[in-house]
C-alpha cells in the first residue's frame, strides 16, 4: 500500500541541497509534458527534480488584511473606506480586510477592492476615510488620511479560494447577450469563454495533492507565499480542488496583481500564482506530465440561470486553447478569461528562481484533503410543493367511464384527474384533452386513454424544481404522491404563477 | 462615419435605409444587420460628414430609429493589456485574435466599432475614440 506524499524518488532535503548547489533540474510543466512525450515517464521522473506551474486569472475570493497603525488620539474603526471602497472592520481597532469584489461607493464596479490592492502594491497612495463610535479607550470619531503600503504595519494577501484545479467553460444558448463572471457571452452559442491554465494548472499537475498542503511554499504575485490549506469549495472528487493562500503584500509585484472590472458583474482581482512540484514519486511525475489533450472540462450553458447549469459537452483544454470548439455541429470561437501568457511567464519565473537558488521548497505539514463534500445552502423562504399544492381534488378508478370522468373534471375545476387503484395509489392521469380525444374516437373507459407514465412530485420537492420539470415535460400540472405512491395533492402551473405573483407583490 | 441603427417593431419592416439613401444621397454600406420580427440592429458605414451626416441622422431619427455614432478608431493599450483573451471570442467579426504567444492582435479592417470588446476587457485597456 503506497502512502500519499511518499518520497520514493527524492526527498525535499535532497531537492533543496541540489537547489542550493545549483544542480537542480527544473522544468516548467509545458516543458515536462514534452519531455515525457519524447522520452517516457520513467526517464523523465528520474531526471527532473522540480516541475513549475502557473496560473493568472480573475480570482474573486481574494483580499488583504491590513493593520493601518494607531492614530493619536486612537480610533476604533467602525466604518472604513479605501479610495471609497468599503472594508471589513469587524476586527480589532485598526485591523481591516479589503475584499477583491467590494465595490466603490462612487465608481461602482469600475473600481473595487482588487484595484485598491493593485494600487497599494504599485506604491500608490490610497485615500482612507473612517468613522469610529467614540469610546473611552478610542475617543476619536473621524479619520481622513492617505496610506501607502510602506507606511502601514502589516499587509497580508489572504485569498480564501484561488487556483481552481480546472474550471468549466461557458457559453450561452439564450437569445440575449449575457455579461457573466465568465465574461461576455454572445447569444445563441455565439462564443465560448474558459478559465484555468490547463497543463500549467498548479493543482491539476499534482492531482493526488501529494506535495500540496499546509505550508507548501509557492510563488504568489511575485513573492514567496504559502498554501494555508484547502480553499473554500474545495471539491477534489470532481477535480475542482482549490487553495487558500497567503503572502506578504509588501513583497509583491504589481505585474501579478491586477484589479479588474467584469462588465455588469463586479470588480475582481487577477492573481498570478505558481506552485513548484518536487517529483517525489512516480505518481506525481505522471500527473505533472498530463497534457492539455487529456485535461477535460465541461462547457456549461450560462443561458440557464441556475446553480445546476446544464453541460453541453465535454472538451479538453487542447481544444479550448485551439480557439475553436465544435458545438452542435458549429465551429464556435473560444477564448480564455485567464492569461496563458502570464501563466507561462510565472512558471518560467519560478523555474528561474529555483535554478538560481533563490527559492527553496518546503514539505507540507499536512496534505490537502482528497475528499470534501460540496453542499448547496438550504434556504428558509423557499416554498415546497406541499405548500402550494391543491389538497381538495377528485380521483377516479381505471374502470370509471368517460362521462363520469368529464363530470369530475368539471366539478373540481381542475384539468387533471389522477387515476388510482383501490388503495389510492397513482396508476395514471387524464386531462380534459384526453376526454375530448376519447369522445372523438369512441373510447368507453379511462383505462384505454389514461397516461400511465406520470410525472409526479413529493411534498418536499421545491417549487423551483416543480416549475422546471413541468416546463421541460410540457405539461400544465402533475399529481403529488407520498412514499407509498398514494395521491395526496395536485400541483398546476396556475398555482406556481400565483406564487410568483405573491412574491412580486411583496 | 460608422453608425449603429436600432429599429423598433414600428419601423423594422419599412425600407427606411433605401429611402434615406434616395433622400440624402449619402452612400451607405451595411456592415452588420440583425433584423427580427419586432426589432432590428444594423451597423452601417455612412460615407458622409458635417451637414450631410447631420441630414442623414435627422432623417433616420424622424423615421423612429435610434442612432448611435460609433467611434472612429479602436485603441488597445498594450501596456494595460494582460493578454487574457476576454475580448477575443466576444468580437462578432473576429477582429481581435490571439497570437501563439497569447498576445492580442487587432485587425482594424475587420472592426465594426461595435464596442463589445470595450466592456468585455476586465482591465479597461480598450477604448473607442471619437
Amino acid at each position: 500500500m503506497s502512502t500519499r506524499g511518499e518520497e520514493t524518488l527524492r526527498t525535499y532535503e535532497e531537492v533543496n541541497r541540489k537547489i542550493v548547489s545549483g544542480d537542480a533540474v527544473v522544468m516548467t510543466a509545458d516543458e515536462f509534458v514534452e519531455l515525457v512525450r519524447a522520452g517516457g515517464i520513467e526517464a523523465a521522473a528520474k531526471e527532473v527534480d522540480v516541475v513549475t506551474t502557473g496560473t493568472f486569472g480573475a480570482m474573486c475570493s481574494s483580499g488583504a488584511f491590513l493593520n493601518i497603525g494607531h492614530t493619536e488620539p486612537p480610533i476604533r474603526l467602525n466604518e472604513c473606506f479605501l479610495n471609497d471602497v468599503p472594508c471589513y472592520t469587524g476586527l480589532a481597532a485598526v485591523d481591516i480586510f479589503v475584499g477583491a469584489t467590494a465595490m466603490s461607493r462612487t465608481r461602482g464596479i469600475e473600481y473595487g477592492g482588487g484595484h485598491v490592492i493593485e494600487d497599494l502594491v504599485a506604491g500608490r497612495e490610497v485615500e482612507l476615510k473612517a468613522e469610529g463610535r467614540g469610546t473611552d479607550c478610542y475617543p476619536r470619531r473621524y479619520l481622513e488620511t492617505t496610506i501607502s503600503l510602506e507606511e502601514i504595519n502589516q499587509a497580508v494577501l489572504l485569498n480564501p479560494r484561488n487556483a481552481y484545479e480546472r474550471y468549466n467553460g461557458a457559453t450561452n444558448s439564450s437569445d440575449r447577450l449575457l455579461h457573466t463572471y465568465m465574461g461576455t457571452l454572445l447569444p445563441k452559442l455565439g462564443n465560448i469563454t474558459y478559465s484555468g491554465s490547463g497543463q500549467l494548472s498548479p493543482l491539476y499537475k499534482d492531482r493526488g495533492f501529494e506535495t500540496l498542503g499546509i505550508g507548501t511554499r509557492i510563488f504568489l504575485a511575485g513573492a514567496a507565499g504559502y498554501i494555508v490549506g484547502e480553499g473554500t469549495q474545495h471539491h477534489p472528487q470532481k477535480q475542482l480542488g482549490t487553495l487558500m493562500v497567503r503572502g506578504d503584500l509588501k513583497e509583491m509585484d504589481p505585474l501579478y496583481l491586477k484589479g479588474a472590472s467584469i462588465q455588469d458583474y463586479g470588480p475582481s482581482l487577477y492573481v498570478g500564482l505558481g506552485v513548484p512540484l518536487p517529483i517525489i514519486n512516480l505518481r506525481v511525475a505522471k500527473t505533472a506530465a498530463t497534457p492539455d489533450e487529456e485535461i477535460k472540462t465541461e462547457i456549461k450553458d450560462y443561458g440557464i440561470a441556475s446553480s445546476a447549469r446544464p453541460s453541453l459537452r465535454t472538451v479538453t483544454y487542447a481544444e479550448l486553447k485551439s480557439g475553436r470548439v465544435n458545438l452542435n455541429g458549429r465551429d464556435v470561437p473560444a477564448s480564455p478569461m485567464s492569461s496563458h501568457k502570464h501563466a507561462k511567464e510565472i512558471a518560467e519565473e519560478l523555474k528561474g528562481r529555483i535554478k538560481k537558488g533563490r527559492f527553496l521548497l518546503s514539505r507540507p505539514a499536512e496534505l490537502l484533503p482528497i475528499e470534501r463534500p460540496l453542499k448547496l445552502l438550504r434556504t428558509k423562504n423557499s416554498h415546497t410543493v406541499g405548500d402550494i399544492m391543491i389538497a381538495n381534488f377528485a380521483t377516479a378508478g381505471p374502470r370509471c367511464d368517460i362521462s363520469r370522468a368529464a363530470t369530475l373534471i368539471v366539478q373540481s375545476g381542475i384539468d387533471h384527474l389522477p387515476i388510482v387503484d383501490e388503495g389510492g395509489r397513482l396508476i395514471g392521469i387524464v386531462t380534459s384533452w384526453d376526454i375530448a380525444k376519447a369522445v372523438a374516437t369512441g373510447k368507453q373507459h379511462l383505462r384505454s386513454i389514461m397516461t400511465t407514465s406520470v410525472v409526479s412530485f413529493s411534498k418536499e420537492d421545491s417549487v423551483d424544481e416543480a416549475a422546471n420539470r413541468l416546463l421541460t415535460n410540457h405539461i400544465s400540472g402533475a399529481p403529488v404522491v407520498d412514499r407509498e405512491n398514494k395521491v395526496v395533492g395536485l400541483i398546476t402551473i396556475e398555482d406556481l404563477t400565483k406564487l410568483y405573483g405573491r412574491r412580486g407583490a411583496r | 462615419m460608422k453608425l449603429k441603427l436600432a429599429y423598433t417593431r414600428f419601423n423594422v419592416t419599412k425600407p427606411v435605409l433605401s429611402q434615406a439613401i434616395l433622400k440624402t444621397g449619402v452612400a451607405i454600406n451595411i456592415l452588420e444587420a440583425k433584423i427580427g420580427a419586432s426589432y432590428g440592429e444594423m451597423v452601417v458605414d455612412a460615407n458622409a460628414d458635417g451637414r450631410d451626416l447631420a441630414k442623414l441622422i435627422s432623417f433616420l431619427e424622424a423615421e423612429g430609429l435610434t442612432i448611435v455614432q460609433l467611434g472612429e478608431a479602436l485603441e488597445i493599450d498594450l501596456r494595460k493589456c494582460i493578454s487574457c483573451g476576454a475580448c477575443v471570442s466576444p468580437c462578432p467579426t473576429g477582429a481581435i485574435m490571439q497570437l501563439p504567444s497569447w498576445e492580442i492582435e487587432f485587425d482594424d479592417t475587420k472592426c465594426i466599432r461595435c464596442g463589445t470588446c470595450v466592456g468585455a476587457c476586465p482591465v479597461r485597456a480598450i477604448r473607442l475614440t471619437t
